[in-house]
């Protein structure tokens, strides 16, 4: 099971540090920042730049990312940001606005 | 919705984390903490701010205030330091806590408040008589059987302290001094400490000289009365010895009401009348 889960009907205002797994259902607004994966619930809202090993987006994210592996955006999720990644990929049904860097 | 939610163990949240459904907080939480459902603080999970939810389950450290709507539960381990408050409060053995907690039910905050400044008027009392008389220490068991019968807490201590030191020194004056100290003692139950003061003081004065009794009789009359202790008391101190001095601030307040009298008559300063003979010239 993931180490941190945020509900959904849950919101969070400030930053989020850690070491494990983060799943997010919840509202989300400041700052994100753990060593492994990352998964934005269809049903979450995220106002945050988020750091992190993979991200895996199915609702929404304003905010730039960095992720050491991977970010995968989901039907139906919605990302606004740059995106620093060296796997990058975009699903049918998902829409995203802002730069790629895949050079890490 | 109700989702439950999960502050892992090796996850730090900066903020403040607020919604509906349950949060277990593993890790540590800096900012407060408000959601609708119950919040479960595990052995590990460290908050810095208040925490407020249903049922508060605590195993961990808090430093805020925690408000339960349905209860808070400190479990063994748990440390908290600020205020608790929900209609009810379990602290286990084991559980530390520092702040004020406080249950739901107004009643009950009400007769935990009197009951305590009772506690304290008592316990000043008995040390101060347990230190004058302390050879004596085997007769004040005796005089705790009148004080029984006149109910107030703070007079029977009174009383028992005077008859202590009388009997080792002089049985007759013992009984007038009894009378003494009883009536201020009911006079003035604020201050607990007075009464033990003033049974002190009668002792020392009987010792020294017979004029202390007199003084005695007119404190019976008016209970409540400060100035006349004040005059009577040069003449005792001269012979008392310096605890006596200390003690005497106590006496003053019961004798106010006498004061008055004094006054009346040399109001009138010297030449006035020649003043006014003078005007009528």
């Amino acid at each position: 099971m993931a180490g941190t889960v945020i509900g959904e009907g849950l919101t969070i205002e400030g930053d989020i540090t850690g070491d494990e797994e983060i799943v997010i259902h919840g509202n989300l607004r400041g700052r994100l920042t753990t060593t492994d994966a990352v998964t934005v619930g269809g049903t979450a809202v995220v106002g945050a730049d988020i750091t992190g090993a993979s991200l895996s987006v199915a609702g929404q994210v304003t905010g730039d990312v960095t992720a050491t592996e991977r970010v995968d955006i989901q039907p139906g999720g919605k990302l606004v940001g740059d995106i620093k990644a060296a796997r990058f990929t975009i699903a049918d049904g998902a829409s995203f606005k802002g730069n790629v860097d895949m050079e890490v | 919705m109700g989702e439950s939610s999960v502050i892992g163990a090796g996850t730090v949240v900066s903020g403040h984390i607020h919604g509906q459904g349950s949060l277990e907080i593993l890790g540590r939480v800096e900012g407060d903490v408000s959601v609708t459902g119950n919040v479960v603080i595990g052995p590990a999970g460290r908050v810095r701010g208040n925490v407020s939810g249903a049922q508060l389950t605590i195993s961990g450290q808090v430093q805020g205030d925690l408000r339960g709507t349905l209860a808070v539960l400190l479990e063994p381990g748990a440390r908290v330091q600020g205020d608790i408050s929900g209609p009810r409060v379990g602290i286990a053995p084991g559980a530390f806590a520092r702040g004020h907690v406080t249950t739901d039910g107004d009643a009950t905050a009400a007769p935990a408040r009197p009951a305590a400044p009772v506690a304290r008027a008592t316990p000043p009392v008995a040390p101060a008589r347990v230190a004058p008389a302390a050879v004596p220490a085997p007769r004040v068991p005796p005089p705790a059987a009148p004080v029984a019968r006149f109910a107030p807490p703070a007079a029977p201590v009174v009383r028992a302290a005077p008859p202590a030191t009388p009997i080792a020194r002089v049985a007759p004056p013992v009984a007038p001094i009894a009378r003494q100290s009883p009536p201020p003692a009911r006079v003035e139950p604020r201050p607990a400490p007075a009464p033990a003061i003033k049974a002190p003081q009668p002792a020392p004065a009987q010792r020294a000289a017979p004029a202390a009794r007199p003084a005695p009789t007119p404190a019976t009359v008016p209970p409540p009365r400060q100035p006349e202790p004040q005059r009577l008391d040069p003449a005792q101190r001269a012979s008392a010895p310096a605890p006596e001095k200390t003690f005497e601030p106590l006496r003053p307040i019961k004798h106010e009401p006498r004061r008055p009298p004094p006054p009346v008559v040399p109001v009138i300063s010297k030449g006035t009348k020649a003043k006014k003979k003078k005007s009528h010239d």
